[in-house]
């Protein structure tokens, strides 16, 4: 354990963060009391009048309600998974090559696309799947027909994991990098000795030593699972895909800020946040249990 | 103990930011998706008038006459800071290093009247503009004054927000802006609620669709311009034959993304960009709402003849006539402006905006506008804009006088000083704050009809009425420098583009778009309701999305025609008729 005396200039450095979160984070919440008021905006939110449960009730009288839900936990759990898999996949991969020039030249390059803002690659995504662009090009010089894809709604979901893992993979990598060079080299050494092969070590010491972040990434992550990417979808749907890529996000921006229904939108949002603070909790108390990760 | 305080913390402060990422949807998200909209044209003083006829000293005379009346352009004693929200066209060019802020227009504002412009937030106008507006009046942080559209106007009224301008505009307006309010009867009672004056609304500017085609095309191909809609398919099809535009041409271009099928009865002056003329011509109105042959109220969308006109282009769209990208392309206008396409639908005014682009890339490129294509009966059919931008003044505004008083000098004003400084050039929206269009109906028609007599001599420019048609006077000094002979024909080898590259757009889309559309006969169709009902205010956003989901998949392929009459159905279920009963009330 940490010496006790010590520890309490932490909690001093802790404070202007703390005030900066009261100020911007925790004051705002106020504004949650929307979700149960008719809101008037000429007489501010406390004096608007109370409304019970009426947004609420509304709410789940809307068909779309359960749609937004199941697009978002689709497309974000989706996300998840291949936003794990394949930085893993790609770091085990570049660790096996031993020039070094090489791999930090493909380090950089892999995680600038994380820098680019998402109106920027939802152009390029639509220019390269638009209807002459260069996928259909060469689907159309094999043969097959081509297709408008950010028009479908079955590839929909697919295109927005593929490009958000094309995003951020360079970048979601760098934390499996640094845990592979914490692996203790003298391992490798000995197994090599001991006639282990390329995949054996792979296998037995490399995967085993960084499963444990692997598995932490994973827990911490499902506190995201109501965050489907609202930059991303905004910037790439349209009507034809609204059955599987409106998601919360994107659903309380129209009702709220297109259609002024400041209510509604507060009620879906609230639900939104007490999801999301449920499976948070529950994804810390996992990784506290299993994968001894403590905040302090 | 205190593990269990400070974990309990955490998660506070985690559940804390995840709120945080959930209001900011929000807020924070502004996302700018520039340029996705495609209103993003620039109002020009059309119906303008900039000749100095009004100037202070001729109305000082007149006011004097009756008691307490003052002089509407008289200057302030003491500077007057308004300030405004302001809708900026990212990619408009001023003049050296002027802004929106701070330009000709608003220097000889200061100087002459001592109204100083002060910009609460600028946006980008289109969607960022109008979300704008929206989180300002959520959060009640409200500019002096700004621009609004209908919805915004009535949940301001709704939330008390705003200043009674009966006072100050029967006060200061100049007679000439009370003239204008007067000759459009009902329109200040339509922003007038118990009693009290909240806005200052646009007077409409007349705006049917009209469909535009490259006549070079049509003339290399041997082609007629289009009356029927199999005129239209054919030729669509004959310019992707041909590979007019090069390989990748397209037939019809229209909804980008983030646009819509047709202007509805909320946006109706929303020609643009759009496929309003496919479903004219099929007789259907969807949108807006309308009388059925039994005189009963039914929303246009849910007619027959909707179906009739889905069902149509979606075999086009089959065939490769309509635009394959419709609705998703991210900017229609790049496509016009690179010769791609040949044939899209805009108003008389579509000559400002979109097609001198393309004419810079392609001086020869002869874009003519036809008023067709007609229905099955011969008539050419358009649903009637309604007006849709309105100044509004805060409650807190400390000079409410003063924007009546800007709204008075915009139109009126202008002096001999102000045409020294602006040298002709013509004020848009860019640099006149709360711009406003405002005439007289027959603005457009007497600047085409004179234009077009004094071309042939049969007029002579001291024969224009340059007080009440400014505009039409200012173009006729500027005319025959730009338009050749012959004079009947409107193309573009007929306009001298250099001469006067200040006019040339304003004459081009006067006598090219704007007089197709003078003489055009429209069967002009009016939507019964302007606003929303009670209902439509928690249901319509759903039933909207519902529509626009199911006629954009019917179209391109997606879903079958029968999709539109589980359409129907699911709409009179989920409120539709409830508001269809609420329309019929306000007959």
């Amino acid at each position: 354990m940490r010496t006790k005396g010590f520890a309490k200039h932490y909690y001093l450095m802790l404070l202007p963060g703390l005030i900066w979160l009261f100020i911007y984070n925790l004051f705002p919440m106020y504004g949650i009391l929307t979700a149960f008021k008719d809101f008037n905006p000429g007489i501010g939110i406390l004096k608007s009048p109370w409304i019970g449960l009426e947004n609420f009730q509304y709410m789940f009288e809307l068909d779309d309600s359960k749609l937004i839900f199941r697009n978002t936990i689709f497309i974000a759990l989706a996300k998840m998974i291949a936003n794990l898999i394949v930085p893993l996949i790609f770091a085990l991969m570049l660790n096996e090559v031993k020039n070094r020039l090489f791999t930090r030249t493909v380090q950089t390059i892999v995680y600038l696309p994380h820098f680019l803002s998402w109106v920027i690659v939802a152009g390029m995504m639509l220019d390269i799947f638009s209807y002459n662009g260069p996928v259909n090009q060469i689907l159309s010089s094999l043969g097959l027909g081509k297709s408008l894809f950010f028009a479908d709604a079955h590839s929909f979901p697919a295109l927005i994991v593929g490009s958000d893992v094309w995003k951020e993979f360079g970048f979601n990598a760098i934390i499996f990098f640094a845990a592979l060079t914490s692996i203790n080299p003298e391992m490798y050494e000995a197994a090599a000795i001991d006639g282990a092969s390329q995949w054996k070590r792979l296998t037995r010491i490399t995967l085993p030593s960084i499963l444990p972040v692997a598995v932490l990434l994973a827990t911490l992550s499902m506190g995201n699972i109501l965050n489907a990417g609202f930059d991303q979808i905004f910037n790439l749907y349209n009507p034809t895909v609204y059955s599987t890529g409106d998601i919360i996000d994107t659903w309380v921006y129209r009702a709220g800020l297109i259609d002024m229904q400041y209510g509604l939108a507060t009620a879906v949002g609230l639900l939104k946040s007490v999801v999301g603070l449920f499976l948070i909790s529950l994804s810390y108390g996992l990784a506290y249990r299993f994968a001894n990760y403590r905040i302090f | 103990m205190k593990k269990s305080l400070l974990s309990a913390m955490a998660v506070m402060l985690v559940t804390a930011s995840l709120s945080a990422c959930g209001s900011s949807n929000d807020g924070g998200n502004n996302t700018s998706n520039a340029g996705n909209n495609a209103q993003g044209s620039n109002q020009t003083d059309n119906s303008g008038n900039a000749a100095a006829t009004n100037t202070a000293s001729g109305n000082s005379s007149n006011a004097a006459a009756t008691e307490e009346a003052v002089d509407p352009f008289a200057k302030f004693a003491e500077p007057v800071e308004v300030s405004i929200g302001r809708a900026i066209d990212p990619n408009y060019k001023f003049d050296g290093t002027d802004t929106a802020e701070d330009n000709v227009y608003t220097r000889w504002l200061k100087d002459k009247f001592n109204i100083e412009i002060k910009h609460a937030w600028e946006a980008a106008q289109g969607t960022d503009y109008q979300q704008k507006v929206s989180l300002a009046i959520s959060s009640n942080d409200l500019p002096d004054a700004m621009v609004v559209n209908e919805t915004q106007l009535r949940q301001m009224v709704k939330a008390g927000q705003l200043a009674d301008l009966k006072d100050v505009y029967d006060k200061y307006a100049s007679p000439e802006l009370k003239a204008t309010y007067d000759s459009n009867p009902g329109l200040l009672d339509s922003v007038t609620f118990d009693g009290k004056l909240y806005a200052l609304p646009e007077t409409t500017l007349p705006s049917a669709p009209l469909t535009w085609i490259r006549k070079d095309w049509l003339d290399k191909l041997g082609l007629q311009p289009p009356k029927s809609l199999a005129d239209l398919e054919n030729i669509a099809k004959a310019f992707i034959d041909n590979k007019m535009g090069g390989d990748k041409t397209i037939g019809i271009v229209g909804t980008q993304q983030g646009g819509t099928l047709y202007s509805t009865f909320l946006s109706s002056t929303d020609h643009w960009y759009n496929f309003s003329p496919l479903f004219f011509a099929n007789d259907a109105y969807p949108g807006i709402w309308t009388k059925d042959k039994d005189g009963n109220t039914v929303y246009g969308s849910t007619t027959e003849e909707t179906k009739k006109a889905l069902e149509m282009m979606r075999d086009w769209y089959a065939k490769g006539i309509l635009d394959k990208e419709m609705g998703v392309r991210k900017s229609t206008a790049e496509v016009v402006a690179s010769g791609q396409a040949g044939i899209f639908f805009g108003p008389w005014w579509s000559a400002y905006n979109n097609i001198p682009d393309n004419i810079k890339n392609d001086p020869k490129a002869n874009w003519r506008a036809y008023a067709a294509p007609l229905d099955a009966a011969g008539k050419f059919n358009s649903n009637q804009a309604t007006g849709s931008s309105y100044i509004v003044v805060s409650k807190e505004a400390k000079h409410p006088e003063a924007i009546i008083k800007m709204t008075s000098i915009h139109k009126w004003g202008k002096d001999e000083e102000f045409n020294k400084l602006t040298a002709g050039k013509q004020m848009t929206s860019q640099e006149v704050p709360l711009f406003l269009i405002l005439g007289a109906g027959d603005q457009l028609e007497y600047a085409v009809n004179s234009l077009r007599k004094y071309l042939k001599g049969e007029m002579k420019i001291e024969d224009f009425d340059q007080a009440n048609y400014g505009w039409a006077y200012e173009m006729a000094k500027h005319v025959k420098a730009i338009k050749k002979e012959p004079f009947d024909s409107y193309d573009i080898g007929t306009f001298d583009q250099q001469a006067d590259t200040g006019f040339f757009t304003h004459i081009y889309a006067h006598l090219n778009g704007g007089s197709t559309f003078v003489d055009a006969d429209v069967n002009w169709v009016r939507s019964i309701a302007t606003a929303q009902t009670k209902t439509m205010e928690s249901r319509w956003s759903n039933l909207k999305k519902l529509e626009d989901e199911t006629f954009l998949k019917i179209i391109m392929g997606s879903e079958d025609i029968s999709a539109f009459d589980t359409f129907v159905k699911k709409w009179k279920d989920q409120g539709g008729d409830k508001i269809t009963e609420e329309v019929n009330e306000l007959k």
